[in-house]
């Protein structure tokens, strides 16, 4: 990241821990805060039944599930369906989960990112991930974006926020007239009803929703046992993100649309999809930490992280950002991509942790997989040589 | 008391070694040094090089076992007391404390405005906040930066970053310096050697907390 990028990004992460700070420590986000954290741990002990729970909770409720146990395998799946309905264009919503596994680089059709941050870092064509789960371009100043509207769009917007939400908007939807899929993630699942929460502000998860197809892309270590600790989850991540208690949209998708207005006959596709396929992605995930997977995806460990502070984006594992994202690498991908997203870039500080709502303790898993990366031989010369050191003098010096 | 200098104080940041010398002198303290200090293993432990780490632990234990342990640096104080076992050890910061209290050292009190670093180690690991805080004040005013405690930015020298991605260690120590301007402070003071290394700047003086009651404690050495 540029110089002037980091400055942008850490003058949003202090607007966002003002917010954040003064509404996290109030009693019912602290009971929240235990709650969520005993839902957590209940779901990672619970994981198989859960898993087994929601597939029959989403079958009852006509959406399609299929498993996928690595980022091809889900995207095999979704080449199918997009054969099937013959998309040139998609709708797509953010999530992390898609960035994950690649799905943007893997599509050579038209993908059109819905969510305005994302749809600008999309314009923006290079050096363009995100540095936030929730505020994406939050490293670019509004002229930036002017000029990357302006090139990218060949329109002529001057560095007005208001003015370039309007072109963007319209373009996006312009774009998405034709478009029959729609593709996005989720924030919770409820295994009990066999719900999908999703929270957004923008209202672009109802648009991605309404398509006739709507695919939606999940971590296994996303379902929790009800809707109500799924709300519970998303509450906690919205707070935690934004400083909110809610975004303005939270969308809980349990079926396609239908209806039974006429002589009480089943009818799919009044206004929402007539099919939503859940794909659920284990990619790594029953391999990983315990702790690692309590992650609700808030960002407020990134935040307050003086090493992603100084560097930026460079300090992380595609959209998993941070230390935590580091360390999620190793499951997802391997050992080289781990040591390359940065396992020993962070001073092991422990400042995330205290910041993070779930308390992941970021600093001793990294400082455990070192362990593990030098036996396999990924660790910075630096260090081996400070080893030989204290091993032939006594000293590091 | 055997005071464990650490490698930082022992070959780097000597003068720290010197100032705390002087003071336990000065207080009467009965204490030695060891003439073959060896690493303590931190530096391993964190880079995670653990086998070579033992040896050093193994090496070390014979020769701590049983003493009452000072250290100079945050990095050894949790290493030896967390990752070694059984030892008896306390952090300089927590023996000034006790001597400022037993009044075995004079200091005089200035109205110099200072401010103070929470190393990582000392603070939000060994929950170690009151007591050079408690020193510094009986000498000068403390004034606090913007994160302090368990909220102390980190100087970016901790977990191998400074000899690995020494860009990084420079740009967290910026950040945590124009933390210690903002206070207006005459003086930066640390109680971690290997933080001091990387505090260490033009503008603004940094001095290990030793080294400041040394300096500006008022203390006089002929008595
Ligand atoms: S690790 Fe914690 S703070 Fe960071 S995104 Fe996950 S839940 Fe939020």
């Amino acid at each position: 990241m540029k110089p002037s990028e980091l400055e942008t990004m850490r003058k949003s992460f202090n607007t966002v821990k003002e917010r954040s700070s003064s509404i996290k420590d109030i009693p019912s986000i602290k009971r929240l805060t235990s709650r969520v954290q005993e839902i957590k741990k209940y779901s990672f002990d619970n994981k198989d039944e859960l898993f087994n729970q929601a597939l029959e909770s989403f079958k009852r409720n006509d959406i399609e599930v299929k498993f996928a146990e690595t980022s091809d395998d889900a995207l095999h799946i979704i080449d199918d369906l997009l054969e099937e309905y013959d998309a040139k264009v998609i709708a797509k919503a953010k999530s992390n989960t898609l960035g994950e596994i690649g799905l943007k680089e893997h599509l050579n059709i038209n993908i059109i990112e819905t969510d305005l941050g994302d749809r600008i870092l999309q314009l923006k064509k290079v050096d363009n991930k995100p540095v936030h789960p929730t505020g994406p371009a939050s490293h670019l100043s509004v002229s930036e974006i002017a000029g990357i509207v302006n090139e990218s769009l060949g329109v002529d917007v001057g560095p007005e926020p208001k003015e370039i939400m309007e072109v963007v908007r319209s373009d996006v939807l312009k774009r998405l007239e034709s478009a029959g899929v729609g593709i996005s993630g989720a924030n919770a699942i409820a295994a009990e009803e066999g719900s999908l929460v999703m929270v957004h502000n923008e209202g672009n998860i109802s648009i991605v929703s309404l398509k006739d197809l709507h695919i939606i892309v999940a971590g296994i270590d996303k379902i929790v046992p009800s809707l109500e600790d799924a709300i519970s989850v998303v509450k906690l991540e919205t707070t935690f993100a934004t400083g909110n208690f809610v975004t303005s949209y939270m969308n809980v998708i349990s079926g396609p649309s239908k209806t039974a207005d006429i002589e009480k006959k089943l009818l799919k596709n009044m206004y929402g999809a007539e099919r939503v396929v859940v794909i659920l992605l284990d990619n790594g995930r029953s391999e990983a930490i315990e702790e690692c997977l309590y992650c609700i995806g808030c960002g407020n460990c990134i935040v307050h992280c003086p090493v992603y502070n100084a560097v930026g984006n460079e300090f992380g594992f595609n959209n998993y950002l941070g230390g935590r994202g580091v360390a999620m690498s190793k499951f997802i991908e391997d050992d080289e991509t781990c040591f390359n997203s940065g396992l020993y870039m962070c001073t092991l500080c422990g400042l995330c942790t205290l910041n993070c709502p779930l308390s992941i303790p970021t600093n001793e898993i990294l400082e455990n997989m070192r362990k593990l990366s030098t036996d396999v031989g990924f660790y910075p010369k630096a260090h081996g040589n400070i080893m030989e050191n204290v091993r032939k003098n006594n000293s590091p010096y | 008391m055997l005071y464990f200098r650490g490698c930082t104080a022992r070959e780097k940041q000597t003068e720290i070694q010197d100032a705390t010398e002087r003071l336990l002198k000065l207080a009467g303290v009965d204490y030695h040094i060891l003439d073959d200090e060896k690493c303590c293993g931190s530096v391993l432990l964190r880079t995670g090089f653990v086998k070579e780490a033992q040896n050093q632990i193994e090496e070390n234990t014979k020769v701590l076992k049983g003493e009452k342990i000072l250290t100079s640096c945050a990095g050894c104080y949790k290493t030896l007391k967390e990752d070694y076992e059984g030892l008896d050890v306390m952090h300089i910061s927590q023996l000034l404390n006790d001597l400022v209290n037993d009044n075995k050292i004079n200091l005089k009190k200035s109205d110099m405005n200072v401010t103070y670093h929470d190393s990582c180690h000392l603070a939000r690991h060994c929950n170690v906040f009151e007591e050079p805080r408690n020193v510094i004040e009986s000498v000068a005013n403390l004034v606090e930066m913007e994160n302090i405690r368990e909220n102390s930015l980190c100087c970016g020298a901790g977990g191998g970053v400074k000899s690995a991605y020494p860009q990084i260690a420079d740009e967290m120590a910026k950040s945590r310096l124009s933390q210690a301007k903002q206070t207006k402070c005459e003086i930066l003071i640390t109680a971690c050697p290997f933080c001091k290394r990387n505090l260490e700047n033009d503008e603004l003086e940094v001095l290990d907390l030793t080294e400041f009651l040394m300096k500006y404690g008022g203390v006089d050495e002929t008595e």
